[in-house]
């Protein structure tokens, strides 16, 4: 793994966020810090969780290509998880993680500092969990309720971080196309584009969080920006997260997320005016919502996502492009061993005006809708077993719309 | 997982598989300790994706419990209908291990932050008490005796194990191994161990009246 840089105002920005949340956490009368770990404390642990998910072929529509080129419905992911106790209250964890034997990546390794033993606060530092949104801590097999992954998530949109179009009508021909956009301004290898927020991969930097019975608060400063999660700096400025969750007494939780970070490469910035080479923010704002009690789960997502992007062709540079999705899932568990679900997923843009479409407003990627529901069977504690369906929409692309059943295993230990 | 208490507890409830039956009120008492030879510390899978967990301490998985294979008809008729409690605490259900007889309602309090779930699969004592909030605690009767492993669906790091029997002759061993089966009629007796981590020979001890019979085992896997 690359190392990682540290530059003065980042580093500052980052002791920042410790203190702050620091002072939500101090410790109680009777100094819990002094408490001291039991000292047979495991020193290593682990565990793992084998996905393999047998879907169709999705090489026309290519709805459902995660960031890393595979199908999320026709996959074989391993992950092995890993903490090293290094001192009392502080760890080194890790995943490893293969996709269908391509590979192996290391989607997360950092060091977990938790001050206090008797408050939930803690420091990490390096290839962290995200703070933005609720989904990306819970994007893999047993947390999610159905097979998919929610559109903003997990949908490549049709922007390149390597590569950028210089005009509007560039990028509208790109429409539906996120799977392998491209665009004359940088890379001109065949790459995919980008989901609005990166679930399967995270970010490099420091976070610090606390939470209590009422409220959890959760600050970051990484290098790449949520749709681009990076492990070195490929472009200019940092990112900024953070997010506030409130607990409702009943089981009801609110959280409201937001982030803003440099997502088009260095490289590719400076191939453009310096007079535009600001415009490289996505900025992020999420609100996402869960009740459950006793058998019913719900959960609920709003993400609005703007990306600035310059266009070296265009005299007038238009507004930042938007993406807004929704998505709203549900999980029944009738049975110990049964359980039904299902998620509808929205994912629109905002309009642009150039010379293709008559020169009437199009959205600059093409608007998705999804529905996808289960039936699933817990065989064991760890085994479980998903068949479902999912049906998406699109208005553009090659493949307007294209339904696919769905099989899932899953084993974790 | 030791297959043989399910075996043993529905042995435990048939007539025909009791011991002798003790004439006088007098009773024995035994007592001993548990070697285990394996490790057995640990705190489950790390918690990759959490914000802020909580300082999670291992658990003693050497813990065990000692019981008769088989107990005197009596004993059967004796079970007093009690309410214990499993907290859930620190992502962990405490205490990791517990022993109980059938009829019994074990509370599992949520004293955590978080949400928390409980369930288990076992066959014949199957449940799920849904999600719930800090705070509050949901309940379950356990009218079949049986080994029942018990899980959090939202924290998959968390276990935990409740022995359900049919009669009150049995003992959780302490931070030692150590254990002691009070007030047990005279007679022959199979004494058993379940533990998670192994298997330990079950031995055949004697209990006269007043008297205390040691017996040791060594868990190995």
């Amino acid at each position: 793994m690359p190392s990682i840089m540290v530059r003065g105002s980042w580093g500052t920005l980052a002791l920042a966020v410790v203190v702050l949340l620091g002072a939500f956490a101090g410790p109680a009368a009777g100094d819990p810090q002094e408490t001291p770990a039991p000292s047979s404390a495991p020193r290593v642990t682990g565990g793992g969780e084998v996905t393999a998910v047998a879907g169709p072929e999705d090489d026309q529509a290519f709805f459902n290509y995660t960031d890393y080129e595979h199908n999320a419905l026709r996959v074989l992911r391993v992950r092995l998880l890993g903490e090293w106790r290094i001192w009392q209250r502080l760890s080194l964890l890790g995943e490893a993680r293969t996709e269908n034997g391509d590979g192996v990546q290391i989607p997360a390794l950092y060091l977990r500092w938790q001050p206090w033993r008797d408050h939930n606060f803690d420091v990490q530092i390096g290839r962290i969990p995200p703070v933005i949104g609720s989904f990306p801590r819970r994007a893999y097999g047993r947390d999610n309720v159905v097979v998919g992954s929610p559109l903003p998530y997990q949908y490549l949109i049709s922007l390149r971080p390597d590569a950028l179009p210089a005009t509007i009508d560039q990028l509208l021909r790109m429409r539906g196309r996120g799977w392998q956009p491209s665009y004359p301004i940088g890379s001109q290898a065949l790459g995919p584009g980008i989901p609005v927020v990166s679930s399967f991969r995270w970010d490099t930097g420091a976070e610090a969080s606390w939470r209590n019975q009422w409220m959890e608060l959760a600050g970051a400063v990484t290098l790449g920006a949520p749709a681009t999660p990076v492990v070195q700096d490929p472009s200019d400025g940092q990112q900024y997260s953070g997010r506030i969750a409130m607990h409702a007494p009943g089981g009801l939780t609110v959280g409201l997320s937001g982030a803003r970070g440099g997502w088009i490469n260095r490289s590719v910035l400076n191939l453009v005016p310096e007079s535009l080479r600001g415009r490289h923010n996505q900025t992020v704002v999420g609100v996402d919502a869960e009740a459950g009690v006793g058998p019913w789960l719900v959960r609920a997502e709003w993400l609005h996502s703007s990306f600035e992007l310059p266009f070296v062709g265009e005299t007038v540079q238009p507004a930042p492009l938007v993406a807004d999705s929704a998505f709203v899932e549900g999980r029944y568990r009738f049975h110990p061993r049964w359980q039904i679900a299902a998620r509808v997923d929205h994912l629109g843009f905002s309009t642009l005006v150039g010379t293709i479409n008559n020169g009437a407003p199009t959205t600059w990627d093409a608007p998705v809708e999804r529905v996808e529901g289960i039936l699933g069977f817990r065989a064991r504690r760890n085994v479980e077993i998903r068949g479902g369906y999912q049906y998406n929409w699109r208005d553009g692309g090659r493949v307007h719309e294209q339904g696919y059943p769905t099989l899932m295993g899953l084993f974790w230990f | 997982m030791r297959p043989t208490l399910l075996h043993l507890a529905i042995a435990a409830s048939s007539a025909a598989a009791l011991a002798a039956m003790p004439q006088t009120p007098d009773t024995g008492t035994i007592r001993g300790r548990v070697q285990i030879v394996a490790a057995a510390r640990s705190t489950g899978r790390p918690a990759i994706a959490d914000l802020a967990p909580p300082m999670v301490d291992p658990i003693d998985r050497r813990r065990c419990v000692v019981y008769l294979e088989s107990a005197p008809r009596e004993a059967f008729g004796q079970l007093q209908r009690a309410r214990v409690r499993m907290d859930q605490r620190n992502e962990q259900f405490v205490p990791h291990l517990l022993a109980i007889t059938v009829g019994t309602t074990v509370d599992f309090p949520n004293s955590d932050t978080t949400f928390h779930n409980v369930f288990s699969l076992a066959r014949g004592n199957s449940f799920d008490l849904g999600r719930y909030p800090p705070g509050k605690t949901g309940g379950r009767k356990f009218d079949t005796p049986g080994i029942i492993p018990i899980s959090c669906d939202i924290h998959s790091h968390m276990s935990a194990y409740i022995l359900v029997f049919s009669h009150p002759f049995f003992a959780v061993t302490d931070d030692d191994g150590r254990y002691t089966i009070p007030a047990v009629p005279p007679g022959s007796y199979t004494l058993m161990v379940w533990s998670e981590l192994g298997r330990a020979e079950p031995r055949r001890v004697t209990v006269a009246d007043g008297e205390t019979v040691d017996a040791d085992f060594r868990v190995a896997r």
